[in-house]
């Protein structure tokens, strides 16, 4: 294990070009720490990040908010800008984690991890979030709808680390909202299901519809099929057994410790028809 | 004197005083226990990791022992270290120490143990459920007075389940043993709950080989909750080997992994309770109960818990007719011991829901069911025992009063009627018998001791510790108060085998009830053959008599005699009495019970500091609704846990409001009140649960995958 504190992005940026080994970022610590503990990470280069300016802050350009990475949970939740354009985002992380975790947690560490169960994600999905992920070679955008490629698997070049989240000023405006994380208690808890919505609904038809789930896949992701059914639909039209045919091939939850997969199923159902307001 | 400031409040809060981990020597070494993996094996072949040096590690394996192999318990079957075959997950083989605790560690987990796998038994019903696992010695207590079962009573038959419960103790299990080579002693500091039963353990461990053992605890013991009453026995055994060789003081401080993986745990128990009631007057006419714990690879204290839960498991009921027979149950799993309650939550989880699920049965309302049964004067427990007072009558009708009950009982029906979520409010009941079982109060033979300075400072020397429950304030309460001596001129020495006498273990809700009383006594008799006015007058007045040390044991009544053999007489001289009002709110899309609110009303006589006692109860309380709602340890096809990721404790925003009343406290005597908080959250909160939704669960804790299953089931 090799631990390097780069002193700015271009350092750091330099450093990933010619790393041999995998690369790790430390920035609050909250993952990476518990994966060394346990040993799933035995090996690799290590860089301190935390101090690189240029990956940090809160930032409204245009009709775009750009949410560096290394922006904490308490960040976003203290946020002026957050508050008045993505108050649905921001509602989503109240119950994130325990007040030390939330201080110490970054977005772009939560993302990077890429665990199956991170907490940001699906509201981020549903609100069509883009990443900025850059390297010597510059900056690219990617949607975080194709992010994602397997469990803990993603886009990320070995060279790039994600520089920040890029939000739509308008990405959730005029949406009703939904986000419920379903844990073993009320906070500090590794969700069994989430699931984040945004609807549009008029004239009992649903004008438009978002969904995204997290715990219920190798990752977060849109719920695809599902939206395209009910896109444009009349409420008094849809088909419980049809909502529940295409998400049986949508999700694939599982069975641990924590949970069965015929609960998380089936709690991820009675979630979605009750955002639908259909009686179940 | 009321809510004084705790002694130890000041030093924990500044940092001042030393919890186990915090105590240093120059040339103190690190220890660890390298335990089994397998459940039950050979032990073939140990592989120590080659890139280490050897010679720089001590190692003790069960050769090694100069004393006897096996570990001081009311059955003594368990041993230090393994010999061969291995009976259990978390089993110690070898102990070992080195100077670097990292060192330490990552040789440690480069060792490999081959084994020779033989069949285990980790799964809780497979143990419980096959009467073939069945050990040690069977209890029953006959009350059988009637053959004949008439035709028009009710039959109600069920078998209920309980868990695991991790003690979660905020510190975790740590010894440090220092071997005086020269004068033949071991000194251990320990965080611990008994210190006389550690003594013993070490004493077992080295035998002929030292001149004496002396057991100190560490200032601050972070929390014990009956998890520091045997285990640290195991540990101070092997930490005190290590040292013994190696001749260096040896710390051990587990890891919260191994700590949560290899130490005593609540029993798991299956309960089966079949009963028969008649109809007419609402009488549960005779009572049959199958109690079984399942005690893990080892007897040890588990015959303990074993009495005390079937001596509490047929609730606070005048039953005419009762049968409880109880028995242990071997598994390989570590062998499970003391957590609040001993064996009595288990018991009241079992027949609080019965009772309520006599009641749907019977289509009556379970307060009218309680009525009929409740303990009235006259009465008798199973053991015969006659009830004198109907203080746990007080209890339920000032908890039904103080929750507005029957007000919330008829308009939730109507809010379940339109909503999809539902709304429900449970009750339980019962009591705790305080101090040892039967006659243990007798064979402990407790003795104080108090020294009065010339400065009239009281001095209090008692073996049993202040965990963070506020013991050592609230005795010193006690003795002050009686004779009206200034709070601030006493103290209380830190238990220390080789000062303190031995006034027995801290567990049994017993250290304010016998051991406070007994300061009290003292006093008194002080008082009364001094004939002074004002202790520190007298002292200053005959102040060439002083110091003055004074002794006192515990004499049980000769009124109080309890057959051990048959079960009958006077098992609890004392009992403190409880009743728990529950109310929850069922969310249908993800099956979650939402505690809302919590009333707790409680006699535990006089309450002596009630600041420390609303702390006692909120705890126990807390402990006992996670019991029922979120707690448990081993999930069939996926195993144990391993930390508090899983393993659900509460965190403060899932915690109810919580009520607590204490009445009777005008009595004379302090009873106990350590564990009777814990008796009862968990089946109110399952009644709840019952009365929200109509569906029976009977096995604890309800989880939302439990009670989607159950649904799912029930369609």
């Amino acid at each position: 294990m090799q631990f390097n504190k780069p002193k700015d992005l271009n350092e750091l940026l330099e450093n990933l070009s010619i790393s041999q080994k995998k690369n790790y970022f430390l920035a609050g610590g909250t993952d990476i720490n518990v994966q060394i503990k346990k040993e799933f990470i035995k090996d690799g280069n290590f860089y301190y990040i935390n101090e690189i300016d240029e990956l940090n802050g809160i930032k409204r350009k245009n009709e775009k908010v750009h949410v560096g990475a290394l922006t904490t949970y308490r960040e976003l939740l203290e946020s002026d800008t957050i508050s008045e354009h993505f108050p649905f985002l921001q509602r989503s992380l109240t119950n994130f984690a325990s007040p030390l975790l939330t201080t110490m947690a970054t977005i772009g560490g939560n993302i990077a991890n890429g665990s199956p169960t991170n907490d940001v994600t699906p509201p981020l999905l549903v609100l069509d979030a883009e990443l900025e992920l850059i390297s010597v070679a510059g900056i690219r955008n990617v949607s975080l709808t194709s992010f994602f490629t397997g469990y803990k698997k993603s886009l990320l070049k070995k060279d790039e680390i994600i520089k920040g989240v890029v939000l739509s000023i308008q990405a959730e405006n005029g949406y009703e909202t939904l986000y419920k994380k379903v844990g073993a208690r009320k906070t500090l808890t590794i969700a069994k299901v989430a699931l984040a919505g945004l609807k549009k609904i008029k004239e009992g038809k649903i004008d438009e519809i978002k969904l995204a789930v997290g715990s219920l896949n190798e990752y977060p992701r849109r719920l695809d099929k599902l939206e395209e059914y009910l896109n444009n639909i009349m409420i008094r039209d849809i088909n419980k057994n049809t909502i529940d045919e295409i998400l049986s091939k949508e999700i694939t939850p599982i069975s641990d410790l924590r949970s069965d997969k015929e609960y998380r199923y089936r709690v991820c159902l009675n979630l979605i028809l009750s955002f639908l307001g259909i009686n179940h | 004197m009321g809510s004084v400031r705790k002694f130890d409040s000041k030093p924990k809060i500044n940092g001042s005083w030393k919890f186990l981990d915090d105590y240093q020597s120059e040339d103190m070494i690190y220890g660890n226990i390298i335990y089994s993996k397998c459940h039950h094996g050979i032990i073939k072949d140990i592989h120590f990791p080659n890139d280490f040096n050897i010679s720089e590690f001590t190692f003790v394996y069960a050769k090694d022992i100069p004393g006897e192999n096996i570990v001081p318990e009311p059955v003594s079957d368990q041993l230090f270290l393994a010999v061969n075959e291995v009976f259990h997950y978390g089993q110690p083989i070898i102990g070992v120490a080195h100077p670097n605790k990292v060192t330490l560690t990552n040789f440690i987990k480069k060792i490999k143990i081959d084994y020779e796998e033989l069949p285990a038994i980790i799964d809780i019903k497979e143990c419980l459920d096959n009467e073939k696992n069945h050990f040690g010695r069977e209890i029953t207590i006959d009350h059988r007075t009637r053959d004949e079962i008439q035709n028009s009573w009710i039959r109600h038959h069920n078998v209920y389940y309980m868990p695991h419960q991790e003690q979660a103790y905020l510190e975790p299990q740590g010894v440090i043993a220092e071997y005086d080579k020269q004068d033949g002693i071991i000194f251990v500091r320990i965080t611990a709950q008994c210190p006389y039963y550690v003594k013993s353990g070490v004493e077992s461990m080295m035998g002929s080989a030292v001149n004496d053992v002396v057991i100190e605890t560490s200032e601050g013991i972070g929390g014990a909750f009956g998890g520091k009453e045997d285990f640290p026995s195991l540990l101070a055994g092997i930490c005190s080997l290590l040292s013994y060789k190696s001749g260096k003081p040896v710390k051990i401080v587990l890891d919260r992994e191994d700590d949560i993986k290899i130490t005593t745990k609540r029993h798991p128990a299956r309960i089966e309770i079949e009963s028969y009631t008649d109809p007419a007057t609402k009488k549960i006419e005779k009572i049959d109960i199958d109690y079984r714990l399942d005690a893990g690879a080892y007897q040890t204290l588990s015959p303990v818990v074993l009495a005390r839960g079937v001596l509490h498991t047929a609730g606070g009921y005048g039953f005419p007719d009762s049968f409880i027979r109880g028995r242990l149950f071997r598994s390989n799993t570590p062998p499970n011991g003391a957590f609040r309650g001993f064996g009595a939550p288990q018991g009241f989880a079992a027949m609080e829901a019965h009772i309520d699920g006599i009641a749907a049965e019977m289509d009556i309302t379970t307060i009218e069911l309680r009525k009929a049964n409740i303990f009235n004067n006259g009465d008798e427990f199973p053991t015969t025992q006659k009830v004198t007072e109907e203080n746990l009558i007080d209890c339920f009708n000032k908890v039904l009063e103080i929750s507005d009950y029957q007000k919330k009982l008829k308009s939730y029906a109507q809010w379940n009627k339109n909503h999809k979520d539902k709304k429900g409010i449970g009750v339980s009941l019962g009591f705790h018998g305080g101090g040892f079982t039967g006659n243990g109060e007798k064979t402990l033979n407790s003795e104080i001791k108090v020294v009065l300075e010339k400065n009239a400072e009281v001095k209090i020397f008692v073996a049993n510790t202040d965990m963070g429950q506020g013991a050592h304030t609230t005795l010193a309460q006690m003795f002050c108060e009686a004779i009206d001596h200034p709070f601030e001129k006493t103290k209380v020495q830190l238990p220390n085998t080789s000062k303190t006498p031995n006034s027995g273990p801290t567990v049994a809700s017993r250290t304010i009830y016998i051991i406070g009383n007994l300061l009290k006594q003292l006093a008194l008799e002080l008082k009364k053959k001094y004939k002074f006015d004002k202790l520190e007058s007298y002292i200053i007045e005959h102040n060439s008599e002083f110091p003055l040390e004074l002794r006192k044991n515990y004499i049980q009544p000769t009124s109080v005699f309890f057959d051990e053999e048959s079960y009958r007489g006077i098992a609890y001289k004392d009992y403190s009495w409880a009743a728990c009002v529950n109310e929850i709110y069922f969310h249908a899309d993800t099956y979650q019970i939402e505690l809302i609110e919590s009333w707790n009303v409680l006699d535990i006589g006089r309450v002596v500091n009630e600041q420390i006692a609303l702390g006692q109860a909120e705890g126990g309380i807390l402990q006992g609704l996670a019991y029922g709602l979120s707690e448990f340890f081993y999930k069939p096809g996926f195993g144990r846990m391993s930390g508090f990721t899983d393993y659900t404790l509460p965190t403060t925003l899932d915690i109810p409001k919580i009520v607590i009343e204490f009445i009777h406290t005008d009595s004379v005597t302090a009873k106990g009140l350590g564990e009777i908080p814990m008796d009862f959250p968990a089946p109110a909160l399952r009644n709840a649960f019952l009365n929200a939704t109509g569906i029976i669960i009977d096995e604890y804790p309800l989880t939302p995958e439990v009670i989607y299953k159950t649904i799912k089931e029930q369609k």
